[in-house]
């Protein structure tokens, strides 16, 4: 009997509890509702932008990317004076690489009041709140989602990177522009990333005249082994592999094992190839990655003075080296800081206003850039190599294309 | 025995009409309402489906006795199979817009759809549990877990290409069941009688002459095949009727995302929905506790919500915010604690029955009565 | 036929990592009937304990493998703490199914407890060249030393341990705990000591295995030891769980099998073959390839 009785009393501290969520919420509420009357900020005022990440799960690197990035760029504008006058507030949200949570923490920023959001960093996370910031109104400025789809004409969606399209199109287009007709692919069929860009690249192979001759794909990222793969790609006699994979799987297994395999030719990669020299094996033969090619959305060792006063001051405060999603995380804070100041207001519709205005010119970390009619920036790639002589592994910077050639 | 449950359907359905009336108030008091529209309805929604998932996956592992490792693999199907259902009528132009009598009969359609679909690959799955069992069981079952999402990896027409990219997604969202912010609240009705009548059937499931049955399989299947119980069609029948209920899971978690993607459905990932964690929410609520289900999956949400959005859980310091940054590692230490001293979960095999529940008060009122009148009597003795 | 002989090697160097593995779990099978899924768990602690020592043997002069002995005696005393402190008291009052969920539960624990370690942290790290490069060619086909002492070191594990098991005192007190723990004590043997050593040897094993799978696979990260750990368990099964012989057999299949699926059939699907296989011996023979079906007390 009082064993019921306990269960049924720690029952109701769970419904309450669920009360008090709704509680809690409310009263959370209560504070940033003042930003409704920031709207036109006077000076001294405090502008709040969210910021969607992973900041656990599988891909909280990239979380902490974003956020690190984001850090930097807030002080900086603080410290300048902030925007109009006003200090800018980061309030951070964890979407933990899951569709469902991204969108409660989304949920969430938007009852606090928050009408500038940056996020999410994946295109799998942010293609799950796109129709909910369209709904909302809410202004969403994803640094690194690359998916095509994510952006439309007339929404409220934009994006500081390229599309998949336009990354799969320059890696055709390179592959076409060195002479080679026949390429193969090897990509992942369980990760919205690797299969959006192998599409995209099949796409552009046929525009471009390029015939893709084998594709190979894995099962997950899990895989660890991928000697079959290449040793199909050498029996098919291509001399070209698209990889659209990241810098994990890369650095310690790809490269190494398509050699071993007898692949001498070209390994071409899109931005998941970024920080690979971080993640090779200390003490292996690394010559093995020359003639390993990849897009990129900057260059560090670019010599401009916007990209090298960024890495230092990165460098400065976090003691590594900005990957490009900092770089874009940090774009996207400096694009919401144009928009507003442009906008004179924080009010998400004028906000948005300000973004969809494709004259405006943006000038970046990763370039300088103006967004079309959908919200995606033209801007040019970065193709990047790396070389190596046996025992480290350095990135060379091979061409930046602006556009995409005709076909 | 008869009039006692009578009397049981007429306080239940009375005590459910008090509360969809008291749901129909709120709703139209705070419809407009930030909190209630952005945090409480998406909130009640994944609560439904984790509940009903729970609850399913219960059948199996509390009251069969066996454990299943790849429940979320039904709910994927579920999930796939109402979505497409779905944007398959809206391209044959069933319905142009997510309202009207049509759209609801094909929502319906697609749930019931997910479930029937859900249901016949457990009964596929059910097959191989005649000759196996125990961890044989569970390692079949986790393997189905797996040949599920990566089957479905790997449709053109469904996994990483079809739904899950911003396209279909999108696609699912205007053509679609999936559903955004306001429709989730005109629809919220849907979620909660689906889920109230899934509760009940299997309620009335572990109730009935098969609940007794598949309770005495757990409990020595030897024994209960001697006493006539034809085991192999009670536990091909427990596997079909618990994917059924997954399926339908998964049809409310399509309506709630909007966009699917398979990592959601894994064997683990990060978050609390996949196979691994559904087994900890139901060992948690009390294997053989419907009950502790339903509590264990909307306070597990719950926490989870919490540490993820709580203004508080940012506000904690140092020590104590450190640990809420790595929920995962709680729910680990939580889990084993539990089992060590409640290995049967914390409600047990109790469940909450209203009527019961009136009686106990009754009855404890009157034992206190009975217990204060002993003790004005030792008093009066002494 | 360069073909063939290259998805037979990546098959064989797959497989047998998968039976270093599966001989861990098959051992603490066969004595508490446990399904320890924490066991992929401890080839990650054993990668992160490499991954430190590395430095520090290469400091001292030896040769990078050595650290072995370092990731040996950890992974034996995270698997010895598992056994006191978390299996032991569940078994005594728990059934066998909350056995296996406190064995989920670890190894929950053991994956988040790792990425909260500042020092381990979510990133992936990838470790040094262990062996040096190189090998013979057949057939066109480069078989390199790395592959080809995964597999003598498996099989002469394996051999190892089943002489280990049939002739020594410990082993003979170990398989007469698997077939009757009442009357191992009637006849003398410590039944708690023995289990807890099988525990040790069992996760003693699973360093190996890491040294082995870093060796071929130099990526470390906190879940590595999920699929590989599933795999693995697969292959036991497979196999017939708690049978020594029955773990390599079945290492070597799922690795052939997959392997020659990514070449042959679907590079996509090999999971989906991985299970199938399973799933389809399982039906037919349902204690494993090598296992003996036993009939039910009544």
């Amino acid at each position: 009997m009082k064993k019921k009785l306990a269960c049924l009393l720690l029952a109701a501290c769970m419904c309450l509890s669920l009360a008090a969520c709704g509680g809690s919420g409310s009263a959370a509420s209560a504070t940033p509702a003042a930003s409704d009357a920031a709207e036109t900020p006077a000076a001294g005022g405090e502008i709040t932008i969210g910021t969607i990440s992973p900041n656990t799960g599988s891909l909280a690197a990239y979380g902490s990317a974003v956020t690190t990035a984001v850090d930097l760029a807030v002080e900086e504008i603080n410290a300048a004076g902030g925007i109009n006058g006003s200090q800018v507030k980061i309030v951070n949200a964890d979407d933990q690489f899951d569709p469902t949570e991204c969108l409660n923490a989304f949920n969430s920023l938007v009852s606090q009041g928050i009408g500038l959001i940056i996020g999410s960093v994946t295109s799998g996370c942010t293609s799950a709140i796109t129709d909910a910031a369209n709904e909302e109104q809410v202004c969403l400025l994803t640094p690194s989602a690359t998916a095509d789809s994510i952006t439309t004409v007339d929404d409220y969606v934009f994006r500081a990177c390229y599309a998949d399209s336009f990354q799969g199109a320059i890696a055709a287009a390179y592959a076409k522009q060195s002479g080679y007709t026949e390429v193969g692919v090897v990509y992942c069929a369980a990760d919205t990333y690797s299969k959006g860009l192998y599409d995209s690249f099949n796409t552009a192979c046929e525009k471009y005249g390029v015939t893709v001759k084998a594709v190979e794909s894995t099962a997950s990222l899990d895989v660890q082994d991928y000697t079959n793969q290449f040793a199909s790609m050498v029996k098919a006699g291509v001399e070209f592999v698209y990889a659209p994979y990241y810098y994990d799987v890369i650095g310690p297994y790809i490269v190494t094992q398509a050699r071993a395999a007898g692949y001498k030719g070209i390994i071409m990669g899109a931005d998941g190839y970024d920080s690979t020299p971080d993640y090779v094996v200390d003490g292996a033969d690394l010559s093995v990655f020359n003639d390993v090619y990849w897009t990129n959305h900057y260059d560090p060792a670019d010599t401009s003075d916007k990209v090298q006063s960024f890495v230092k001051a990165y460098e400065a405060k976090f003691g590594a080296t900005p990957n490009a999603i900092s770089a874009l995380a940090y774009d996207a804070v400096y694009m919401y800081k144009q928009a507003i100041e442009k906008a004179a207001s924080t009010d998400a519709t004028a906000v948005r206003d300000a973004l969809a205005d494709t004259s405006a010119v943006y000038t970046g970390v990763t370039g300088t850039f103006s967004l079309d009619a959908s919200g995606t920036p033209t801007k040019g790639a970065s193709i990047i190599s790396f070389t190596s002589e046996g025992t480290t592994v350095t990135t060379k910077l091979v061409d930046v294309v602006k556009e995409l050639p005709q076909a | 025995m008869k009039k006692r449950t009578g009397k049981g359907y007429i306080i239940n359905t009375a005590v459910i009409a008090v509360i969809i009336v008291a749901f129909a108030f709120i709703k139209s008091a705070f419809g407009g309402n930030e909190q209630f529209r952005l945090i409480i309805v998406p909130s009640l929604w994944q609560c439904c489906y984790l509940i009903i998932l729970a609850a399913s996956l219960n059948l199996i592992l509390g009251f069969l006795g066996q454990l299943s490792l790849g429940h979320c693999g039904f709910m994927a199907i579920g999930a796939y199979a109402a979505a497409l259902i779905s944007l398959a009528f809206q391209r044959a132009g069933v319905f142009t817009e997510k309202a009207g009598p049509a759209f609801v009969l094909v929502l319906i359609g697609c749930i019931l759809a997910a479930g029937i679909l859900a249901a016949l690959v457990g009964l596929l799955v059910g097959i191989p549990a005649l000759r196996l069992k125990g961890d044989y069981l569970a390692i079949i079952t986790l393997g189905f877990g797996m040949i599920i999402v990566n089957i479905i990896n790997n449709i053109p027409f469904a996994g990483q290409e079809g739904l899950s990219l911003g396209s279909a997604s999108a696609s699912l969202y205007k053509n679609g069941l999936g559903f955004g912010t306001a429709s989730k609240v005109t629809y919220l009705w849907v979620a909660l009688i689906v889920t109230l009548i899934c509760l009940t059937m299997m309620f009335m499931f572990i109730r009935s002459k098969y609940g007794r049955a598949i309770k005495a399989i757990r409990d020595d299947e030897i024994a209960a095949s001697a006493s006539g119980i034809n085991t192999s069609y009670y536990k091909i029948f427990t596997f079909t009727f618990s994917a059924f209920f997954a399926g339908i899971a998964g049809a409310l978690y399509a309506c709630a995302n909007a966009t699917l993607s398979t990592s959601s459905f894994a064997f683990t990932n990060g978050g609390i929905l996949n196979s691994t964690f559904i087994v900890v929410m139901v060992v948690l609520g009390g294997m053989g506790s419907l009950t502790g289900s339903v509590v264990s999956a909307i306070v597990m949400f719950f926490v989870n919500y919490q540490i993820k959005n709580g203004l508080w859980v940012k506000s904690l310091p140092g020590f104590l915010g450190g640990i809420f940054a790595y929920p995962m590692l709680v729910y680990a230490i939580i889990l084993i604690a539990v089992i060590m001293f409640r290995p049967r979960g914390i409600f047990g095999t109790y469940e909450f029955s209203l009527l019961n529940f009136v009686r106990d008060i009754k009855e404890h009122r009157a034992k206190k009565a009975l217990q204060k009148a002993g003790n004005k009597e030792a008093k009066s003795n002494d | 036929m360069s073909t063939f002989i290259q998805t037979l090697i990546v098959g064989l160097r797959l497989g047998s990592i998968y039976a270093l593995v599966a001989l861990g779990y098959t051992m603490v099978y066969g004595i508490i009937r446990l399904i320890n899924f924490a066991h992929g768990d401890f080839i990650m602690v054993g990668g992160y304990t490499m991954i430190f020592t590395i430095p520090l043997a290469l400091a001292m002069g030896l040769p990078a493998w050595t650290s072995v002995v370092f990731a040996i005696l950890c992974c034996a005393l995270v698997g010895m703490t598992t056994e006191l402190v978390a299996y032991r008291p569940i078994r005594k009052k728990g059934t066998s199914m909350t056995a296996l969920i406190t064995a989920i539960a670890v190894s929950m624990l053991l994956e988040n407890l790792a990425q909260a370690i500042p020092a381990i942290g979510p990133n992936p790290v990838v470790a040094s060249q262990i062996f040096s490069t190189g090998g013979f060619s057949i057939a066109g086909v480069t078989m390199e030393w790395t592959t080809v002492s995964t597999i003598v070191i498996s099989a002469v594990v394996m051999v190892v341990l089943y002489q280990f098991t049939q002739k020594t005192k410990l082993g003979r007190a170990m398989r007469c705990v698997s077939e009757d723990k009442e009357a191992s004590i009637l006849m003398g043997i410590n039944v708690n000591r023995t289990i807890v050593l099988t525990f040790a040897i069992g996760s003693g094993l699973s360093a190996v295995a890491a040294l082995m799978y870093m060796a071929q696979y130099p990526k470390v990260y906190t879940t590595m030891g999920m699929m590989l750990g599933l795999k693995a368990f697969v292959a036991a099964v497979l196999g017939g769980i708690g049978i020594i012989p029955g773990a390599m057999l079945g290492g070597l299949i799922i690795g052939l099998v997959e392997s020659f699926t990514t070449s042959y059939v679907s590079s996509s699907m090999a999971d989906t073959f991985v299970f199938l296989i399973l799933i389809i011996v399982l039906i037919i023979k349902p204690a494993g390839i090598l296992g003996k079906n036993v009939g039910e007390k009544v």
